[in-house]
């Protein structure tokens, strides 16, 4: 099927991409993954420059090529008109390749790899974390020891867990923070006069109003986070559940997250007989107020979806008292690129307390820094006090209170099968 | 407009007095009448309906800034679609697939007409060997094609552009190659031959008989062909990496998203304006056979 129509694709915009690209692309990644590692070895590409200055020197006229999810309107806004001017300024030229999927930037860089083409890549820098990175990492796919020498870096944290390891991978230099996010339970203040307070309180609540909850299938991203939440809960908290992976914890710990789900399951939208493939269908049926709680990774897209009234205005963030996952997102550069100084270059930028701050402003994007706000200036600091606060989404610091970490990646495919084997065959 | 060595006068053709044949469509034995000519116009009437239908929402989301559940309509008219189309690159998109497509149409079409040709007429050798492996891009799964053809590409230093245009040509071929078989299977060859006896040359017989005769043929390859290069986004995004941002990209990115219903609703219009108006030069592109000139 060579042939798809574009308006078929509009027809059903999200689930052709869902179901068939990512089936295929992670067969294809796999694939390649391994033989990448059997090809012509590719040894990581250590760090070529000794200063900021030698970088700066380097980048001078560069087009760096930012692969990114293009599906967020106010995100590809703000690289153009906020981030790629002020990479223009450094003498960088930044142009975004807008994707459906970020798998398809590795998919780039590991056939180029595989042909050999060690330092012209097409790829230059990738806004990436968690499954992406930790592919791109295992087949040597990433620049790294990079990020120290950039100066803004050391406006960030080097203790924070949310950006020394990515979902249980170490991030070893080979990715820098770009901003943060927190999983976060969304409900129709107007449907739901008193929301619950904790992730018990949420199952419990949608047992007693039957139908106006559901939640995305594993292993979409969104989904399969949510098995986690409940997993914490169930397990009576994050410090009950080891973040690294074994089979003996996964044996002790989930089957009271499949029995409790199980339990829940008649309740859901549509008894349970179905479930949103993914989030993007989650965040629709909650548009048609077909359920009034849902639940999203993204909380920063919020604002901007009640403002142009894709969601209520009556959307509200809840704060769970069992505190919620929080993960960030980063940047990578492939060890292939052409352009490895002018990547750096933007990435130093992107961390720039100009650009976070704009980049936090709700109107821009509304995406929560990865600065460490004690070590900031007093007027550094106050640029993001001043920040206009969101009617929807609570401040960073109030959502991220009691962050659950992530748990290690192994544990991603092993609660999604175990879902897939119990919930979804029921 | 004169043939030249010959008698035959292409402008006036000799007028055939209308000779009827059982079966000729007016005739008694062809007219539908009664309960059957009401159910045809209502079945055209209703598959005319489920094309169309899609198509509706597109237009009103093209032109809703506001639309929300459960109205019925949109409830505030606008361009936001428009202008968040065109902040995201549709503009140059829309240009950059228009050159694609149409590069891709003009080198797969001829190629498979040759193709067609020298396969219809039994001049190859294991015909059907080679007709199996013309049709290998499209029984191939596209996706391990790609990757596979793009490693060899890359080895090549093939440049991005130019490996798009081969790899989707390459796509294309099988396709006009299948068009153009069926237009050669029911092409006589009597009438080149015909036109060579009168004493016209090969050129001439080209362009003068054999290309206006396989026209409608050529129109409908030339169409297939440029629907590939103009609905592909995975050849077009891993060959090309990233130098050449078509339609099909943008819509599939914005399309992964939430909330930017009216801006791929542009997009997507924009995306099936440009084939529809092909089809329509394709329904007048008549055969032009000298014998049943206007």
């Amino acid at each position: 099927m060579q042939i798809w129509l574009p308006f078929r694709r509009a027809a059903s915009p999200t689930t052709a991409r869902r179901r068939v690209l990512p089936a295929l692309a992670t067969a294809a990644v796999t694939a390649l993954a391994l033989s990448a590692c059997s090809a012509p070895t590719t040894t990581p590409r250590g760090p070529e420059f000794f200063d900021w200055a030698d970088v700066q020197i380097a980048a001078e006229g560069q087009t760096v090529k930012l692969w990114m999810w293009g599906g967020d309107d106010q995100g590809n806004a703000y690289v153009d008109d906020v981030l790629a001017p002020a990479a223009a300024v450094q003498g960088v030229t930044l142009e975004r390749v807008p994707i459906a999927d970020t798998k398809d930037a590795l998919n780039r860089v590991f056939t180029e790899l595989q042909a050999g083409r060690n330092t012209d890549g097409a790829v230059d820098l990738v806004w990436i974390n968690g499954d992406n990175f930790r592919t791109g990492k295992q087949a040597d796919a990433w620049f790294c020891e990079w990020t120290d020498l950039l100066p803004n870096m050391t406006l960030v944290s080097d203790s924070d867990p949310l950006l020394t390891e990515d979902f249980g991978t170490p991030v070893d230099g080979c990715e820098a923070p770009w901003h943060k996010a927190q999983f976060s339970f969304v409900y129709n203040e107007a449907t739901v006069p008193n929301p619950p307070t904790t992730i018990e309180g949420i199952l419990d609540w949608a047992e007693d109003n039957p139908g106006r909850f559901t939640y995305p299938a594993a292993p979409d991203f969104t989904g399969s986070a949510f098995l986690r939440e409940v997993l914490y809960s169930v397990s009576g908290g994050y410090e009950n559940v080891p973040s690294v992976y074994s089979d003996d914890a996964f044996a002790e710990l989930s089957p009271a997250l499949y029995e409790r789900l199980d339990q829940l399951a008649p309740s859901l939208w549509r008894e349970g007989s179905t479930y949103p493939a993914t989030s993007e269908q989650l965040t629709k049926l909650f548009a048609d107020g077909e359920i009034d709680l849902m639940m999203t990774y993204g909380p920063a897209t919020l604002t901007a979806l009640v403002e142009n009234g894709t969601l209520p205005e009556t959307t509200r963030v809840l704060t769970v008292e069992d505190g919620t996952l929080g993960n960030a997102s980063f940047f990578g550069i492939p060890s292939n690129s052409g352009n490895i100084a002018g990547a750096m270059v933007v990435a130093n930028e992107a961390l720039s307390v100009e650009q976070q701050v704009a980049k936090a402003d709700p109107a821009v994007w509304g995406q929560f820094t990865v600065l460490d706000l004690d070590v900031l200036s007093a007027d550094d600091r106050a640029l993001f006090d001043a920040l206009p606060q969101s009617p929807v989404v609570p401040s960073f610091d109030i959502l991220s209170q009691n962050a659950n970490p992530e748990l290690s990646a192994e544990w991603v495919p092993a609660l999604d099968d175990g879902w897939r084997t119990t919930i979804a065959a029921r | 407009m004169s043939a030249g060595t010959t008698s035959v006068n292409l402008d006036k053709p000799v007028a055939h007095p209308p000779r009827r044949m059982p079966g000729d469509h007016g005739s008694p034995l062809t007219q539908s009448r009664g309960v059957a000519r009401v159910l045809r116009i209502l079945s055209t009437a209703l598959i005319a309906l489920w094309f169309a239908l899609p198509f509706l929402p597109l237009v009103l989301w093209s032109f809703a800034n506001q639309w929300m559940h459960p109205a019925a309509f949109p409830m505030e008219a606008g361009t936001d679609g428009l202008t968040a189309a065109l902040a995201n690159g549709g503009g140059l998109a829309f240009i950059h697939s228009l050159l694609l497509s149409l590069v891709v149409a003009a080198i797969a079409t001829p190629l498979g007409a040759m193709a067609a040709r020298a396969l219809s007429r039994g001049h190859v050798r294991f015909g059907k060997a080679i007709t199996v492996l013309l049709f290998s891009p499209v029984l191939l799964p596209p996706f391990a094609a790609v990757l596979g053809l793009n490693v060899l590409l890359l080895r090549a230093w093939v440049p991005p552009a130019i490996g798009v245009v081969l790899v989707l040509v390459a796509v294309a071929i099988p396709y006009t190659t299948f068009s153009m078989r069926a237009a050669y299977s029911a092409y006589d060859n009597g009438f080149d031959d015909a036109a060579r006896t009168l004493g016209a040359s090969s050129r001439l017989t080209l362009w003068r008989i054999h290309l206006p005769l396989i026209a409608p043929a050529l129109a409908r390859s030339a169409f297939l062909a440029f629907l590939v290069g103009w609905s592909d986004y995975l050849i077009t995004l891993v060959v090309g990496g990233g130098h050449m941002i078509t339609l099909p990209l943008i819509i599939a990115s914005s399309a992964s998203g939430v909330g930017n219903e009216s801006s791929v609703a542009v997009l997507s219009l924009s995306a099936v304006i440009p084939p529809l108006i092909l089809l329509g030069f394709i329904a007048r592109t008549r055969n032009l056979d000298p014998g049943k000139q206007r």
